[in-house]
């Protein structure tokens, strides 16, 4: 009996409820205020601000819609500082800084909601850089961090990097930043919201430095998953406006291994072209399917509903494959140096 | 990207000014910014800002700051005329001291003044049913080739405990202390999307908290602030304590290792050892006797002690009626005609003059068969050092402020106030710090923010219902042993001596004595899992000393024992 009662709390907890920009229809309203406020000319009004923080209570209340979200925001923090770490350690750094991995990194997070992810990146001591494509997430996300000491530049006592918002996509900063502008790229939980998923993993690529590091989390498409994010939360029990998902849409770990084994799927830039630097897959090989962990991995992450908490399937855990391959999952890659 | 920041900016600074014209016009106060604030200076509050301070990386990233309204430096200075000791007096369990020592704050105890508890005996006043705990049990039965210190617990002075906290604290000063200051008010900030509390100290400063942490004890003005509930009632008990001196034990008996502690129909006495001739004392009775016992001459409260472990229960009722009679008739009893009195009560009850159990038993030569089964008599108390306490049971509904109260967490005392019968109030508070230590070291590794619900939850799982287990059974036990009706009596003694023969069980009561809890042993779940299928539900899953006895009881001798237990308890809450 206790265990159909767990069983339900995990498809009602489901983890793809907890998805981004598809909850804020940005009001026109909205974006015009972030585009004054990017030309620096905005005067911001109480009724606006008052509307920022009703959507930011949505965003930040981690009882509510993103409970989920922010459970799962430490487990994916633990990943990137390990690859970080463990990468620095490669390269053989003398001293890591075990506080602050990520201090005097440039770190971009794409498709950065209401900026959960990038608070974390920059405690950890990244300057950092949050995008998104919905201008009141942008201002919900500066907001909540006004209100943290240790993210304004002001703090006395600073501790963290910094953090900055933009409105932006990935495909205009590529524009107007350049290619290898960041030696960190996040986007978690965003690729599988978009319509043109290599073209947008090949922009998030284009943006890291070389030596830098790619990390993405999504869905991995199997029937599991199927089951989970559209079978039950949004037809059974709809707990999701049924059309949150599409299950086409989803990527499974093979296909971001092999879009990064492929010398082609990143175009070089002008000046690689005259440098005559050969653009190099970022996976040299696999090796039984998997590959160096060097390179690339992919690992598992699952929400252990007795626990409340989301759990990183081990490295090299039995059936530790077959967990990531289940539904959630996060991407490591790491751009080659030149 | 630089206007996006400044746009920032510019909602931030509005967002600070919207609509708080009245309540801080008139504070000029800057608030300092502080991750942690932790207020009171208790063993908990002490616990936690030396945890905290222990880390190089908390002590890099973290500002953390403690408020007692207290003055520290009577800590600090604190030394005690050797032979004598405070009358607070902590059992430490292994699993606590081995958290102090991790954070390094136990190389700081004055060792010296410590005492090893390496058995435990408990025995029914009404039926004179005994268990007796001690680590050998454990070893021998449980764990073979286990290397492990034969202590159940470390006796040790609440001062000796803080002393050594704050000399830790001071070693590190990674964390400002304000003493003589006391936590005025604390409101919310007013923000809009969830504002931060803002704690006003007594000497006009403002703590702006992303943590506010409650290690405030009973009346926790945390707790109110974060607008937890709490659900508890006083006994119609209280505790007295002092410092008790008497002959060491001859070198025929054990050394004085074995804290004693007899369950009277008043409530039990407990005997804790603290030196060959001085040891603790933790009384609880009704709170007339009490205040009759205080007040009468210091002899006499040193003959009811001695009488208490030893007597039968209708001579101590006698005794207790005939000194709170005649202090209320004003011509309170001397110790004189007190110890008349009761040598007249021994011979009615034909205890032999030589036996242990008579006061008059001479403490030298080769000591009666049964002394060890007593503790030893009681020549003094130390001046001054008897007071008491109201008991009470308290839990707070939780342990984590939400909503308008987000960002507290309560720890210790104000989280909950529990029966000191099995001598776990401390240790529970110590518990709950070295999980919300490990909590905020978490969410700092992975770039959390420590105030959050998401960092804290983790600490409310793993200390709520283990707290509770542990108060409900203290609670049970308590109401089990003031029962003086036959069939419950009956029970009791069948119930302890049963007990007493199952090993496992026994086994199982030591793990949990303090020996080793869930927050390292590996034993309590599966020894928690044999037991259920032997059929002692969930027996003492974690109780020091007697621990939960009275489930045991309950599945022996029926449904009939626990509903009455049940009707007790209910009756009591209001
Ligand atoms: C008779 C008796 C015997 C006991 N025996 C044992 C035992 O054997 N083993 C055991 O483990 N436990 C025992 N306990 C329980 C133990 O003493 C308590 O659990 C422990 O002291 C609680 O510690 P704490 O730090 O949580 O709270 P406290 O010790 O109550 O500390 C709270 C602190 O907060 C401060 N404070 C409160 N309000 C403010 C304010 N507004 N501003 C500033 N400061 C403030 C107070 O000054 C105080 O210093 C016993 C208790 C009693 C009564």
């Amino acid at each position: 009996m206790s265990f159909l009662r767990t069983a339900r709390r995990h498809l009602h907890r489901n983890p793809l409820r907890a998805t981004k920009c598809r909850e804020f229809p940005s009001s026109s309203k909205n974006a015009s205020t972030i585009a004054d406020a990017r030309n620096g000319t905005s005067s911001v009004n109480p009724d606006e601000i008052a509307h920022f923080s009703r959507l930011s209570q949505l965003w930040w209340d981690e009882r509510g819609e993103f409970g989920l979200l922010h459970k799962m925001n430490p487990v994916r923090m633990e990943f990137v500082r390990q690859k970080v770490l463990e990468m620095q350690r490669e390269d053989g750094f003398e001293a890591v800084n075990e506080a602050r991995p990520l201090e005097g990194l440039d770190v971009l997070d794409v498709g950065c909601g209401g900026g959960l992810l990038c608070e974390s990146l920059t405690r950890l001591g990244g300057n950092t850089l949050g995008i998104d494509a919905s201008g009141s997430n942008i201002a919900i996300a500066s907001l909540h961090a006004a209100a943290d000491p240790a993210l304004s530049s002001q703090s006395p006592q600073k501790r963290s990097g910094t953090l900055s918002y933009q409105h932006t996509s990935a495909e205009d900063l590529l524009a107007t930043r350049g290619p290898k502008s960041f030696d960190v790229v996040c986007s978690m939980e965003v690729i599988e919201h978009v319509d043109n998923p290599r073209t947008f993993l090949s922009n998030c690529a284009q943006l890291v430095k070389p030596g830098g590091h790619l990390f993405l989390s999504t869905i991995a498409r199997t029937p599991l998953s199927y089951f989970l994010t559209i079978f039950a939360a949004e037809q059974a029990l709809r707990l999701v406006t049924p059309g949150t998902h599409t299950w086409s849409k989803y990527i499974n770990p093979e296909e971001m291994t092999d879009f990064f084994l492929q010398s082609d799927s990143i175009p070089a830039t002008s000046e690689d072209a005259a440098r005559q630097v050969s653009s190099r897959p970022w996976i040299s090989r696999l090796y039984g399917g998997i590959p160096s962990r060097t390179e690339a991995e992919v690992r598992g992450m699952i929400y252990l509903p007795w626990k409340g908490e989301w759990t990183l399937v081990p490295r090299g855990a039995p059936g530790a494959s077959v967990w990531a391959e289940a539904c959630n999952y996060v991407f490591w890659v790491r751009r080659p140096f030149e | 990207m630089l206007s996006a920041n400044k746009h920032a900016l510019r909602l931030a600074r509005h967002a600070r000014n919207v609509g708080h014209t009245s309540s801080r016009a008139a504070s000029t106060v800057v608030p300092q910014e502080t991750d942690v604030v932790i207020v009171g200076g208790g063993p908990a509050g002490l616990a936690l800002a030396s945890a905290l301070s222990s880390q190089p990386i908390l002590r890099n990233t973290l500002k953390v700051s403690l408020v007692e309204a207290s003055d520290l430096d009577k800590v600090r200075g604190w030394a005690p005329p050797s032979g004598t000791y405070s009358n607070r007096v902590s059992s430490i369990t292994n699993a606590s001291q081995a958290f102090l020592g991790e954070i390094g704050a136990w190389a700081h105890v004055e060792e010296g003044r410590t005492c090893s508890m390496e058995e435990i005996q408990v025995w029914d006043g009404l039926s004179d049913a005994r268990v007796t705990f001690s680590m050998q049990d454990v070893l021998a039965s449980h764990l073979p080739g286990m290397e492990s210190l034969p202590q159940m617990a470390r006796l040790t002075e609440n001062l000796n405990l803080q002393r050594a906290l704050l000399r830790h604290l001071d070693s590190t000063s990674a964390v400002e202390l304000f003493d003589k200051v006391k936590v005025q008010s604390i409101q919310r900030e007013e923000r809009e999307g969830g504002g931060w509390p803002l704690v006003h100290l007594s000497d006009g400063r403002v703590l702006r908290a992303r943590l506010l942490v409650g290690a405030d004890g009973f009346n926790s003005p945390v707790r109110s602030y974060a607008g937890i509930q709490s659900y508890g009632w006083a006994y119609d008990t209280t505790a007295i304590v002092a410092t008790m001196f008497h002959h060491p034990r001859t070198s025929f008996q054990t050394p004085n290792t074995t804290a004693y502690q007899r369950f009277l129909p008043t409530g039990p006495i407990a005997f804790l050892p603290l030196s060959p001739t001085a040891s603790s004392l933790v009384w609880s009775t009704k709170p007339h006797l009490a205040k009759a016992l205080l007040s009468s001459e210091p002899g006499v409260l040193a003959s009811m002690i001695n009488a208490a472990f030893r007597l039968p229960e209708v001579s101590l009722r006698y005794l207790h009626n005939l000194i709170v009679d005649s202090a209320n008739t004003g011509s309170p009893l001397d110790a004189q005609q007190l110890r008349e009195e009761i040598s007249w009560r021994e011979r009615s009850h034909s205890i032999d003059s030589r036996s242990a159990y008579s006061l008059a038993a001479d403490t030298t030569g080769v000591p009666p068969v049964d002394a060890d089964a007593l503790p030893p008599l009681v020549t003094d108390i130390q001046p001054g050092s008897a007071a008491s306490f109201p008991l009470r049971f308290n839990h707070a509904d939780e342990y984590i402020g939400d909503g308008a109260g987000a960002r507290t967490v309560l720890v210790g005392d104000a989280a909950h106030t529990i029966h000191p019968l099995a001598g776990q109030g401390l240790n529970m508070g110590l518990g709950d710090v070295e999980a919300l230590f490990h909590c905020i070291q978490k969410a700092v590794h992975t770039g959390g923010d420590i105030g959050s619900r998401t960092a804290l939850l983790p600490y409310a799982r793993e200390r709520y219902f283990e707290n509770h287990i542990i108060m409900a059974a203290c609670d049970k036990l308590h109401k089990l042993y003031s029962f003086t009706s036959e069939p419950i009596v009956w029970a009791r003694s069948v119930g302890v001596e049963v007990l007493n023969e199952l090993d496992s069980v026994k086994a199982a009561l030591m793990l949990n004595a303090g020996s080793q809890s869930s927050r390292r042993g590996p034993s309590r779940t599966q020894l928690g899992a044999s037991f259920a299928a032997d059929g002692v539900e969930s027996l003492a899953r974690t109780m020091s000393g007697v621990r939960t006895l009275t489930e045991g009881v309950g599945n022996m001798v029926g449904a009939g024992v626990q509903s009455i237990l049940k009707g007790l308890s209910n009756s009591q809450r209001p």
